[in-house]
């Protein structure tokens, strides 16, 4: 037989700081850049406000089609992804409600050539009208090709279940919104929100050599700076909470589940009790959901919950997909679980593990360039000190289990909940009606955003 | 061609050990402080599985988790989780992969899980666990393949591109007929027959000293004994063409309709699949290959967000695929969709540009050089080429194998392989619009 070793006993972990940045004022931007030495790839972000939440109600979705446009270059026709693949460089962005994210991934040595590249394609992209009602037409016909996923169609149906006004559709418009857009509103939303906006530059990687200013300068030119933005807060939608909406598709074998509330500002939680009693709910494998649900019923392949917090709102959801059968019972189990969490509180386990997690784990958290961006750019789209990292550790390190029991009653609101269930509705609708939960209508997915 | 990322001289430094019970460790360098990355590559996957008993590697996988003699069910994963690690596995037909990346004063723990799975997972067994993670499976298999538009066609393309009987006819994930049937016994002796430390890969990224980190691993698997009988895996040679054309039409409930074309080519790691890799960058790899120019932008023929309609297979141990997968827009018919993606395959043959091969090489070498810039890709790909080819240092000069490929090299091969006896064709119809659609046949 094998000669086996007992289990080690761990060591202190070493101190972690997360690295200070640089700062660079370029023009009317700044430059934040983290150096890391042998890091071959450069990951450069431009964080700028324009995000979903600011458009205006009669162009929703632009700032999605003109995130999707840029990629056609300074020159047009699709021209700017082969001419930085040419640099080993790849183009990068995302459009979020708060933020505006463009960027490359470059190598080192090729890093100034991919950010006049990358730099011409924001600031003065053709933006021809055939590429923009090409991307458009794609974008509507896509949305309907990703919301054939059960998941995705029960998670774009969460705004407009929570919100009124624009969280009330989806961040792309969706296809009747995006569809109206034309090229003419395109052009003014990016001459207004990104050409003449400086905006912040994210530098991460191997900097040997590389000269911030000098970037920044050619990413910047003489755009303003950002100006002061607005948060104003949401209304709700109307109607009985909690309640349970049934998104039709016949025969399917599986139910998409999400039970979705309101939350908060992210300005105005303590986050780490937040995203810690998050943790101990849904946020890890061992999570009481996963552990509940995939690990004990056996009903689905994984569950988890987390809060989507913004600058004026926010949206706590659990997300799921189970054996169709198994659906209601599902659903009761999950609000058990909220319910024995907010009653009994966490166990001293659990509030270890959340603790170590978050902070014995920073190496991890923060072991490549694009994951040290993200931080960067998260800091800059939430106004957020640049020591917000080590803040973040200090408050973990400060939790109690009472924190995060009242955390969980005080953030979680499943009276406040809408589920949603993208299932079979003739078979659904009876057992999920049983449940109590609330009424139960169900919903043909079509109709949605019509 | 001018290198795009000088390799950081991580070249040379890669060091190799074995244990006397036949286990090969990689330890490396990593470029960010103050992690471990640990990756285990076990040379065995569902290649090995045997009719009747698809989806078993993949099964095993998950109940690898589930406790060992001195681990309860759950605590690998607690474990790891409460160091922020990173931590998941996957099984591929060719190998089982298991991987954490830890804060580095942890490397002993998580070597010691994986010690214990590997020398006493029978002893932590039970019909309980079995019966847990067969429903979890069986659900994992409905939410990537049965309640998805398109979700069986990769299934289905094995089924035709692989005779019956052949071990990559099925798909890892298996039939749901052969999950109910998977009992513990089986259990028990799959872990004896393939998990030894001589079936063993282990890989270590990290900036701890190499000879540590060589006696910490000889600390914890050093006692655990070699197996006993090697396993032998199924024969998977296949000589010559697909056998094509064949050609199947799938009625459901899709979207929109979606063609897919698949041609044999020879194995991972061959100078054949090495041009074929570039051939498919040329026709269906970024924005600037020819699919997306053409059917996406000139014609307006296809939906796609990035230009990534072409790729390969990558089996190492029989014939790969040539992967061609495109959905349709709204008012394209998919055989439509289907004869113009014929048409500009058929291009290839008729002339590369030395600038599309420039690109297409560029393409190649930067998903590469991106994929291995994280200490857990380094492990990965550190772990596969020595798994798969018995030569760790193929991560850092993989790229090379594409730097004397010619614009002829490509046409030659496209003139021999994307043929019609060579050729499967798949395609997904809505089931309203399927009518005139001709039967399904193979």
């Amino acid at each position: 037989m094998s000669n086996l070793q007992p289990r080690p006993v761990l060591g202190e972990p070493a101190r972690y700081t997360f690295p200070k940045p640089q700062r660079v004022k370029a023009g009317g931007g700044t430059v934040v850049a983290i150096d890391i030495p042998g890091q071959p790839y450069v990951a450069v972000r431009l964080v700028q406000t324009a995000g979903g939440a600011g458009e205006p109600l009669e162009h929703m979705g632009v700032a999605t089609l003109v995130n999707e446009v840029l990629e056609d270059g300074f020159d047009g026709n699709s021209s700017l992804a082969p001419a930085l693949e040419r640099y080993g460089a790849e183009w990068v962005s995302r459009i979020g409600w708060d933020s505006f994210i463009t960027g490359v991934d470059a190598p080192a040595n090729r890093i100034k050539d991919a950010v006049s590249l990358f730099a011409a394609a924001v600031r003065t992209p053709a933006l021809r009208t055939e590429d923009v009602v090409r991307r458009r037409d794609q974008l509507v016909e896509r949305f309907w090709l990703e919301a054939s996923v059960a998941s995705t169609l029960a998670a774009r149906t969460i705004g407009g279940q929570l919100f009124t006004g624009r969280y009330a559709t989806p961040l792309s418009g969706g296809p009747v919104h995006q569809q109206e857009l034309t090229p003419e509103t395109v052009r003014r939303f990016h001459a207004d929100n990104i050409a003449s906006v400086a905006g912040t530059l994210v530098v991460v990687g191997d900097l040997t050599g590389v000269d911030l200013e000098e970037i920044g300068r050619t990413v910047f030119g003489d755009a303003a700076p950002a100006p002061q933005r607005r948060t104003v807060a949401p209304e709700g939608a109307p109607g009985e909470l909690p309640r349970v909406v049934v998104l039709d598709r016949p025969g399917s074998v599986q139910s998409a589940i999400v039970l979705a509330h309101r939350a908060p500002a992210r300005a105005e939680v303590d986050l780490p009790k937040v995203e810690g009693m998050s943790d101990v709910l849904g946020g890890m494998f061992t999570s009481r959901l996963n552990m509940e649900l995939r690990e004990r019923l056996g009903y689905t392949y994984g569950v988890g919950c987390r809060f989507d917090l913004r600058r004026d709102s926010g949206v706590f959801v659990i997300s799921t997909q189970v054996e169709a059968p198994t659906t209601a019972h599902s659903v009761t189990a999950t609000l058990e679980q909220i319910r024995k969490l907010q009653d009994e509180g966490v166990t001293e386990s659990e509030l270890n593990a959340v603790r170590e997690s978050n902070t014995v784990g920073m190496p991890v958290s923060y072991a490549t360039a694009g994951r040290l961006a993200g931080a960067l750019v998260e800091s800059v789209v939430h106004d957020l000190p640049e020591d917000h990292v080590d803040r973040l550790r200090a408050g973990f390190d400060r939790l109690t289990a009472d924190d995060l029991r009242d955390s969980a009653r005080e953030y979680l609101h499943p009276q406040e909940a809408v589920v949603i269930v993208a299932g079979d509705a003739e078979s659904l609708r009876g057992p999920l009606e049983e449940t109590g939960v609330g009424p139960v209508t169900v919903r043909d997915p079509e109709t949605l955003w019509t | 061609m001018q290198e795009l990322v000088t390799t950081n001289g991580a070249a040379g430094r890669i060091t190799q050990y074995k244990l006397d019970n036949g286990l090969r460790l990689i330890v490396a360098p990593a470029a960010t402080g103050q992690v471990a990355a640990v990756n285990l590559w076990y040379g065995v996957g569902s290649r090995h599985e045997v009719p009747g008993r698809t989806g078993f590697a993949h099964l095993f996988e998950h109940l690898m988790f589930q406790g060992s003699g001195n681990a309860a069910k759950g605590d690998h994963f607690d474990a790891i989780e409460r160091l922020g690690g990173d931590i998941n596995a996957s099984t591929s037909s060719d190998r089982t992969n298991y991987y954490e990346t830890v804060p580095d004063h942890a490397l002993d723990l998580a070597l010691w899980l994986e010690a214990d799975r590997l020398a006493t997972l029978r002893d932590g067994m039970s019909q309980e666990v079995l019966d847990n993670q067969r429903d979890v499976v069986k659900n994992e298999r409905r939410q990537r393949y049965d309640n998805v538009p398109y979700g069986t066609a990769f299934e289905r393309i094995l089924a035709h591109a692989y005779p019956e009987g052949h071990p990559y006819h099925h798909p890892t994930i298996g039939s749901m007929a052969d999950l109910d049937a998977a009992d513990l016994e089986y259990v028990l002796s799959f872990h004896e027959a393939h998990y030894g430390p001589d079936n063993l890969v282990l890989t270590v990224v990290s900036n701890l000293d190499p000879d540590d980190v060589h006696e910490r691993v000889q600390r914890y698997f050093g006692g655990i004994p070699a197996r006993t009988v090697t396993a032998v895996a199924p024969d998977a040679v296949l000589e010559g063409p697909l056998g094509g054309p064949k050609s199947e039409v799938v009625k459901e409930n899709v979207p929109a309709p979606a063609v897919f074309l698949i041609y044999r080519v020879a194995p991972y790691g061959t100078r054949e699949f090495d041009i074929m890799q570039l051939a498919s960058a040329v026709l269906g790899q970024g924005q600037g290959s020819r699919m997306y120019r053409r059917l996406v932008v000139e014609r307006g023929l296809a939906n796609d967000d990035g230009g990534s309609s072409a790729d390969l297979v990558n089996f190492r141990y029989t014939p790969g695929l040539f992967f061609v997968s495109m959905i349709a827009r709204e008012g394209v018919g998919g055989e439509e969709l289907e004869t113009a993606m014929l048409d500009e395959i058929a291009t290839l043959a008729e002339g590369v540009t030395e600038e599309e091969l420039e690109r297409a090489r560029a393409v190649l070498e930067r998903d590469h050089l991106q994929a291995i810039s994280t200490p857990g890709g380094l492990a990965d790909a550190l772990g596969s080429c020595t798994q798969l080819f018995d030569d760790p240092e193929l991560v850092y000069t993989w790229p090379e194998r594409w730097a004397d490929i010619t614009t002829d090299d490509i046409v030659e091969h496209a003139k021999r392989l994307l043929t019609p006896e060579n050729r499967l064709s798949l395609r997904f119809e809505a089931e309203a619009e399927a009518e005139t659609a001709e039967p399904a046949e193979a």
